[in-house]
């Protein structure tokens, strides 16, 4: 094992300009995933501060409110963040995957392989977790300018403190190398299977029942919500997290479903391209647009929040208590902004990180087919349909399964006011955009990978 | 074997010079390849024989000399019009890895005629028919991982013989295969290429599948040193 273990410095060493690219790209996803997951805490703990030790009669009467409200975003992200986490974990896994399915054919044993992937992406992780300690210190002067309860967070009331960020940094190399491990599953199981790609199992529809299932839990969860009295907010919060675990579940499955029909009706190669690969790896093309998924199922459920907004001060209301509902309503709506905005980040982050990984692992063939005269437009072409096509469907199909199983609650209000559409709308469209600007980073680097790949030095 | 009759060269290279940094890949190298000639390009590691190929073909651009197919100057052209000669009239087999993986064998084929317009119906019954011609009929749903080696080779055969090129590169096409597929393959490569009219260059370092062409040319330093026709193995039967 420790002649094995010694090779895991030199394999990385081996991986040459693509290895560096490829690890500082999945370093720069931990920090990312580090410094935003050590922010929303930070916001968690600024208002269960506040709700503890209330400054004035807003934060004594509202304080436990803004504290469900910072939960509710604490579920809303966290998803997002580990599929960020996810996506740098199995960055260059094909490359990884080539390498170690050799040397399983070599005679090294799976514990061996596995511990060759611990090592690797341990080390990773724990770079990006204190690359990102540092960029959430970084970012604390930025969160204390946006104002809540009618003032701001001061940096000490949104510093989640030391033993937090020890923590970080002892769980994101733990996230990092149990989403490495399971990445690994089919190089232990048959090397030759990776090797030689085969034509994988298609996912089955088992996931549909359950996300179905989850679905149907939530939405009476939130029906039967008053008589769950204490423990209800807990019930609510818990199935919303079950919901996005069932969109986790039915997105791949999903899109591999739509990947055989289209492979049906492509006409062009770029169409036939594109359909093929969501047909080979739907949890692949998942990872890039699921973030945008997860970021849609957030907008559905804002959609809800300015119907909220409109309608809470009655109308015999005082002046002050008019005045207590606009800060209130104009918070609900800040938070509920901020976290999209970083929800959309992430996405675009985890978009434009796996579209770039993706060129990097696929340079040879790339660089083949433009040898034997493929244009460099119909790769871009393809490499856009890959991930266009399943985003738009992916982004629509999880805001109205938020619309769906936020209905018990609002009712159809929610996007049949005209404020809550618009907000969403706007919200999936900017979200898509953000996300098709990110994986057109990959653009110059295709262009960049073409001109350096020797195909076979003489 | 003689070549001489024909009215002139499909492929004509003329004092091609190559440098990479200090190296020099190619030091003035002349060649010229008739039509249905099958020339078999050979010499050690570090000859310049890939680099030779990918000047030939418009991969690369000689920083002296010129390249011709059928009297047009590829020097003449940009590099999008160089791939469109490349995707029109050459055809190209690689050693492995031009394949692509997600698609079964018949639409790695249908790929290539569907890039120059061809409808994908049309493409499809095409490479169905390419495909049995090379004794692959039943396979056609086959991904290429699920292929062996020599069916493979012969899937990237027809993939660079189905859109009907003036010349096909074969780079290394047996380099990953044991000496018996190999043979086969380059019986293949040599008899459909022959039938389908179109000239072959084939860089190799291995005499034995060199025996399979009409003609072997000898590249040592960036220079062709010897270059000599004989029987190609095989015609003989």
């Amino acid at each position: 094992m420790s002649a094995v273990l010694a090779l895991a410095p030199r394999l990385r060493r081996a991986g040459g300009r693509d290895g560096r690219l490829t690890t500082a790209l999945a370093v720069a996803s931990f920090a990312v995933m580090t410094a935003l997951t050590l922010s929303v805490v930070g916001g968690l703990l600024g208002f269960a501060g506040r709700a503890a030790d209330p400054a004035d009669a807003y934060q004594r009467e509202y304080g436990d409110s803004y504290v469900v409200f910072a939960w509710t975003a604490v579920v809303l992200l966290v998803v997002p963040l580990l599929t960020l986490g996810g996506s740098a974990a199995r960055l260059g896994v094909a490359r990884r995957d080539a390498r170690l399915a050799t040397l399983r054919l070599l005679g090294v044993t799976p514990r061996e392989v596995v511990a060759l992937t611990v090592v690797e992406t341990a080390w990773q992780g724990l770079v990006g977790a204190v690359v990102g300690a540092a960029g959430y210190a970084a970012l604390l002067p930025v969160w204390t300018r946006v104002p809540f309860q009618g003032s701001t967070f001061s940096a000490g009331e949104l510093w989640v403190g030391w033993p937090v960020l020890a923590a970080a940094c002892a769980v994101v190399p733990v996230l990092a190398v149990v989403s490495g491990v399971v990445s690994l599953r089919r190089v232990v199981v048959s090397p030759l299977g990776v090797a030689r790609r085969q034509t994988p199992p298609g996912m089955r529809a088992v996931r549909a029942v359950l996300a179905l299932v989850a679905m149907g839990l939530f939405m009476v969860v939130t029906l039967v919500l008053g008589q769950l009295g204490a423990f209800a907010i807990a019930f609510a919060i818990g199935s919303l997290a079950l919901g996005f675990a069932a969109l986790n579940l039915i997105g791949p499955w999903a899109l591999g479903l739509v990947g055989r029909l289209r492979v049906r009706r492509a006409r062009t190669p770029a169409q036939l391209l594109a359909a093929r690969r969501l047909v080979d790896d739907p949890r692949g093309t998942w990872r890039v647009v699921g973030g945008l998924g997860l970021a849609g199922f957030v907008a559905g459920a804002l959609a809800v929040v300015p119907l909220l907004a409109s309608g809470s001060a009655g109308d015999g209301a005082s002046a002050a208590e008019v005045a207590e509902m606009r800060t209130f309503t104009g918070d609900l709506m800040r938070g509920a902004l901020l976290t999209l905005a970083i929800t959309f980040l992430v996405a675009a982050a985890s978009a434009g990180i796996t579209q770039a990984a993706t060129v990097l692992d696929r340079r040879r063939e790339y660089a083949l087919q433009v040898l034997a005269g493929t244009p460099v437009a119909l790769l871009d072409s393809v490499r856009r349909r890959e991930v266009l096509v399943p985003m738009l469907l992916v982004a629509v199909g999880s805001a109205a399964t938020a619309v769906v199983m936020m209905s018990p609650v609002f009712g159809v209000a929610g996007v049949t006011d005209p404020s809550g559409l618009l907000l969403l709308v706007t919200c999936l469209t900017a979200g898509c955009l953000l996300v098709l600007g990110a994986t057109e980073t990959s653009r110059p680097l295709l262009r960049s990978v073409l001109a350096e790949t020797q195909v076979r030095p003489d | 074997m003689s070549t001489i009759s024909t009215p002139g060269p499909r492929l004509s290279a003329r004092g091609l010079v190559k440098r990479f940094g200090a190296t020099t890949a190619l030091a003035g190298v002349d060649l010229d390849v008739a039509p249905g000639e099958s020339v078999a390009v050979m010499g050690p590691s570090g000859s310049g024989k890939s680099t030779l190929l990918h000047c030939l073909a418009g991969i690369l651009v000689p920083d002296a000399g010129t390249v011709a197919l059928s009297g047009r100057g590829l020097h003449d052209l940009d590099e999008r019009e160089r791939s469109l000669v490349r995707r029109r009239q050459y055809g190209f087999v690689f050693q492995f890895g031009q394949l692509l993986a997600e698609l079964p064998a018949i639409e790695n084929v249908a790929l290539a005629p569907m890039l120059l317009g061809t409808s994908r119906r049309e493409a499809t019954e095409l490479a169905g028919r390419w495909l049995a011609s090379l004794g692959l009929a039943g396979m056609e749903g086959r991904r290429p991982g699920e292929l062996s080696g020599g069916q493979a080779q012969r899937v990237a055969v027809a993939r660079a013989l189905i859109t009907g090129p003036e010349v096909v590169f074969a780079d290394e096409p047996t380099g990953a295969l044991d000496q018996a597929t190999g043979h086969e393959v380059m019986r293949v490569l040599t008899e459909t290429t022959r039938l389908a009219g179109a000239s072959l260059v084939v860089v190799t370092h291995d005499a034995g599948v060199a025996a399979w062409c009409g003609r072997r040319v000898e590249v040592r330093d960036g220079r062709v040193v010897a270059d000599e026709r004989r029987v190609p193995q095989g015609s003989a039967r």
